[in-house]
């Protein structure tokens, strides 16, 4: 670490592009009517930010910027009179840029003649440009991507649809992407603060809704514990090392010299707090019903997503910061992802309301993505990286097409209420199915990918136990996800809900295309495996 | 293209274009499927014009890349046993879709579909080589066997379906753990590069390790075959399957269990094969006579058929490992035998069901006087399912037990007793149905079987008397192949 601050703008260009459209959105917002007064200013400072940016030598960064800078002005040229659809085009823009970026990035790591891009601390180290943020980017932002056309309609129907809405997702997924390449204490808690804070927000958008009201309570209350509890840990490892930057902490823990009780205590501390964020067992609890009450784009997007972001801080403690303490936390995680595992699975046999089922299942894959951090190797880092793509694009599908039953039916979605939809959307029935399919890891559906890479992974590190038991549970799983499938294509339709059973379910434009590129990625993922696999194996190996 | 991606490829083309057009007529639909289904027959035919008799090892190799991160490729080649196997699969499902033609008009191009899909896997499942694609399409074919029973069954068809599909994916699931072992340990999911190193001892896997992983790989196909006593979700599936999910539920799938047996478990992990293959016969021998006894008390002649198929199927695993050539031969030749009696008693059951809507056994009497044509071919397929000489059902089973009496006299003695019971139910069963009085209205209404239906029957009774009195070319096939895994499983040491 050198001692002048070197400003690396081009390491978080994804994440300005996208901090900047959560502003010019949030100030379209305020200036509802008048766009063009925030609009070509705004977009002026982007071309010249560019600018400066090409100047410095990033060229492709630059030029992105440049051009985000231009269309900008002219959004609401082009664009319907709608402030809340301009809104989403605008987020739809930033994260499809972010995207771009991050795969280019990744296309460098792959590129030409082989050679790795090397992993280069920005920011005096604060942040880490390496094959675990990149990965974490990619599934963030196109996690983000499917949720906005998801939700769009729904949430306009709903009345909820609010101007800040893509702000937030978009300052979520800031914090989820700085999350996965925080290489210091600190920056890794303000990362996670700020996806927190936006995700608070979220949860309880419905305030009319006494489930999503409870949502966002539950969420913040139990949020807030677990951030207290995460930053003592942070403290106490700062107190034991004296450092912040997490591959110093790494280096001292190794050393005598440090005290064992707090660094023990602080490593306790901070898998219990990061243990709360991504829903292992027992610090899931929460996990239901604030998916149940969250506005069902929202639940997808913390299901996907805020998963991903948090298993990359997890990923990032465990193996840079703590691997001289294994012999304490292999074993100890071991147990939670077997527990987490097995809860996930048979508590959701117990459950009605579809999004319930979703969320112990999202408890339970937790527990699956765990089995490669444990196995301490670059296998299986890669493979909890494929894992948590392959979860999230099933899981934006299945949550999709509950959006849409959901907008038929303007109320809860339950196990009965499914019934018979392979009748009356035989499309959309499929695409639940596959991505049901996928999440219980059935062969040729991206979930199997995922699935088959962490077991290997497990296998080949001798967890074999612990993969025994993943069998089990996905056995269980299997079962409800199956309950799910058979009573869309078993059970004909009922007439309980009189003359709405007959009803095609409500598809918008966007619900329609996002759910529908989610699918594809469920087959896709599940056929052609060997470049998102290329791509996990290079992050894998590019971290440190 | 060679002709196994040919024959795994046309169904799956089929299935491709049925599904573009979800709203074709029926009649469009069913003449697509007959025809999608007689050319992958056609493309199997090549197959067996291509294959080399002489060669015992894996020919007509076909490999593609898939992932090659993993390893994983498409890799193709057939033995004498995945032939036979490939053909009676391509033979059964032309039959089983006309067969269909009246008793399925809800939702026909799924039906059809899900029926080629099924035929292509079940067909790759045969045909690969590779370890994970094995794994992939044997646990693949649960989904559209599945939907088929689920769909499309009777009235218990939901609790059947989801049975079957969890008993197989247990099974599945713990092979799946033991070949992610077994990659762990030789680095690669090529089957014929981990065979060819155990047997030539360049990879040497400790008896610990042969156990535990031949456990892994039994549980899946003991499951699948089904071996007693895992075999209680079958005749559940059986009962409540539409008569062609039964036809080639009995036909194919219950194969992909013994064909695992046979490729995988055994030449892989000789030493424990000879170790478990004692407590196999047991095993066998106790489903033979479960099975025959169980199947003797039962008033739904679809039941009954159903639990004959854990006896005739105990048969198959007892010859297997009998670990002699006569034994194991006859174990492959009884594969295709099974399938072929058991289908057709599966579509006997389909045809007078759709007529009378009953399977009650009581419910029938006197049928013969009725139905004549029906009751011949009924006598003619229950003979052939007991194994009355000059049907083939006696040229498999009768070489199984002189086979396994060389190798274990009471195991032979025993299972002998299972084929006296076989003659009990299915010619009591034949009895009460067909013969006494003609009491009922409707007994003396019933119908005999149409055109199509004997054009369905037909080619399964030429073939049950063609292998009966001449069985010597699938003898031929067969035996080389099993010779050549019977001297892995005896090159490592194993066999006495």
């Amino acid at each position: 670490m050198t001692g002048t601050l070197d400003v690396s703008f081009a390491a978080l260009a994804p994440e300005l592009v996208l901090t900047g459209a959560a502003l010019v959105l949030l100030l379209v917002a305020i200036t509802r009517g008048r766009p063009q007064l925030v609009l070509l200013p705004a977009g002026l400072a982007t071309i010249g930010l560019g600018a400066w940016v090409v100047v410095g030598g990033d060229l492709v960064t630059g030029t992105v910027l440049a051009v985000l800078g231009a269309a900008g002005p002219a959004l609401p040229v082009v664009l319907p009179g709608r402030p809340t659809l301009v809104q989403a085009w605008g987020a739809g823009l930033a994260l499809a840029a972010a995207l771009v970026l991050t795969v280019a990035d990744l296309g460098t790591v792959l590129g030409g003649d082989g050679v790795p891009l090397t992993a280069t601390p920005a920011f005096g180290g604060s942040l880490a440009v390496d094959g675990l943020q990149l990965f974490t980017r990619l599934t963030v932002f196109l996690t983000t991507l499917l949720v906005i056309p998801l939700g769009y309609g729904y949430l306009q129907e709903r009345r909820i649809n609010r101007a800040e809405v893509e702000s937030l997702l978009l300052l979520a997924a800031v914090g989820m992407s700085v999350l996965g390449g925080a290489n210091d204490l600190v920056t890794a808690f303000v990362a996670l603060e700020v996806l927190s804070f936006a995700l608070y927000v979220l949860a309880g958008l419905a305030r009319r809704d006494r489930r999503s009201q409870e949502a966002g309570l539950k969420y913040f209350v139990t949020g807030a514990v677990a951030s207290a509890v995460l930053l003592y840990g942070l403290a106490l490892l700062y107190v034991a090392t004296g450092t912040l930057a997490i591959p110093e902490i790494g280096a001292a823990l190794t050393s005598v010299l440090v005290p064992r009780a707090v660094v023990v205590a602080g490593l306790v501390l901070v898998v219990v707090g990061v243990g709360f964020k991504v829903a292992l067992v027992p610090f899931h609890f929460w996990t239901p019903d604030v998916y149940q009450g969250a506005p069902t784009n929202v639940t997808a997007f913390m299901a996907a997503a805020t998963k991903a972001a948090a298993f990359a801080l997890l990923l990032r403690l465990l193996l840079v910061a703590f691997p001289g303490l294994q012999a304490w936390w292999v074993p100890a995680v071991a147990v939670l992802a077997a527990a987490t595992m097995l809860y996930g699975a048979f508590a959701a046999l117990a459950q009605h309301d579809v999004k319930r089922i979703l969320a112990y299942s999202s408890i339970t894959h937790a527990g699956y993505a765990a089995i490669g951090v444990i196995t301490l190797t670059r296998a299986g880092l890669s493979a909890t990286l494929l894992y948590l793509v392959t979860y999230a694009v099933g899981t934006v599908a299945a949550f999709g097409v509950v959006i849409a039953v959901e907008r038929r039916r303007r109320g809860e979605v339950t196990l009965a209420t499914l019934r018979g939809l392979g009748r009356t959307s035989p499309l959309l029935a499929g695409i639940l199915s596959l991505a049901l399919l996928s999440l219980a890891g059935l062969p040729l559906t991206a979930g199997f990918i995922g699935k088959l890479e962490v077991f290997r992974a497990g296998v080949d590190a001798g967890f074999t136990w612990l993969v025994l038991v993943g069998v089990a549970s996905s056995l269980v799983a299997a079962f409800f996800y199956l309950r799910i499938a058979g009573m869309m294509f078993l059970e004909e339709p009922t007439d309980v809900d009189g003359p709405l059973a007959d009803r095609m379910p409500v598809l918008s434009t966007g619900l329609s295309s996002a759910v529908a590129v989610a699918g594809a990625l469920v087959v896709v993922l599940g056929l052609q495996p060997q470049l998102l696999i290329e791509l996990a194996g290079t992050a894998g190996v590019l971290l440190r | 293209m060679g002709p196994i991606t040919l024959t795994v490829v046309t169904p799956l083309v089929g299935a491709l274009l049925l599904a573009l057009a979800p709203r074709s007529r029926d009649r469009d639909v069913r003449a697509v499927g007959l025809a999608v289904s007689l050319a992958t027959f056609a493309a199997s035919l090549w197959l067996l014009a291509s294959f080399d008799r002489t060669q015992p090892d894996l020919q007509l190799v076909e490999s593609f890349t898939w992932i090659p991160t993993i390893g994983a490729r498409f890799a193709f080649a057939v033995d004498g046993v995945s032939l036979v196997l490939i053909l009676l699969t391509t033979f059964l499902v032309p039959l089983v879709l006309v067969a269909s033609w009246r008793s399925v008009d809800d939702r026909l191009v799924g039906y059809t579909a899900a029926f080629l899909v099924l035929e292509a896997a079940v067909i790759g499942v045969f045909a690969t080589t590779d370890l994970l694609l094995f794994y992939i399409l044997f646990e693949f074919t649960l989904v559209p066997m599945y939907l088929i029973i689920g769909i499309w069954g009777g009235a218990g068809r939901r609790a059947a379906a989801v049975k079957f599909f969890l008993y197989t994916l247990a099974g599945g699931l713990l092979m799946l753990v033991g070949l992610l072992y077994l990659q762990a340990q030789t680095g690669t999911f090529d089957y014929v590069a981990i065979r060819d190193a155990i047997v030539s001892g360049r990879f040497v896997l400790t008896d610990v390790q042969q156990a535990w992983l031949f456990a892994a790989f039994l549980v899946a196909f003991a499951v699948k075959v089904p071996l007693f006593p895992v075999h209680t979700w079958l005749p559940d599936a059986h009962t409540e399957a539409p008569t062609g999910g039964s036809v080639f539920l009995a036909g194919v799938l219950l194969k992909m269990g013994t064909f695992g047996l046979l490729r995988y478990a055994m030449p892989l992990f000789p030493d424990a094969t000879t170790t478990f293959a004692p407590w196999l016969l047991g095993v066998s021998v106790v489903g033979v006579l479960y099975g025959a006894i169980v199947a003797l008390m039962q008033a739904d002649v679809k039941r009954l058929v159903a639990y004959s198929s854990v006896s005739h199927m105990g048969f198959v695993v007892l010859g297997t490992f009998a670990l002699n050539d006569v034994a194991t031969t006859a174990a492959v030749v009884q594969m295709v035998n099974h399938g072929l009696s058991t289908g057709a008693l599966f579509l006997l059951i389909g045809f007078l069901y759709e007529r009378r809507h009953t399977r009650m056994i009581a419910d029938f009497g006197g049928l013969a006087k009725q139905v004549p044509v029906m009751a011949g071919l009924w006598l003619l397929v229950s003979l052939s399912s007991l194994a009355l000489p000059g049907l083939n059902g006696f040229v498999g089973e009768f070489p199984i037990l002189l086979g396994t009496f060389a190798t274990s006299r009471p195991a032979a003695v025993l299972a002998a007793f299972g084929a006296v019971l076989a003659a009990l139910y299915l010619l009591w069963a034949y009895q009460r149905m067909f013969h006494g009085p003609l009491e009922t209205d409707a007994n003396r209404t019933t119908t005999d079987l149409t055109r199509r239906e004997l054009a369905v029957m037909a080619p399964l009774v030429v073939l049950i008397v063609a292998i009966g009195l001449y069985p010597g070319p699938l003898f031929d096939l067969v035996g080389p192949s099993v010779d050549r895994v019977l001297g892995e499983v005896a090159a490592a040491g194993g066999l006495r």
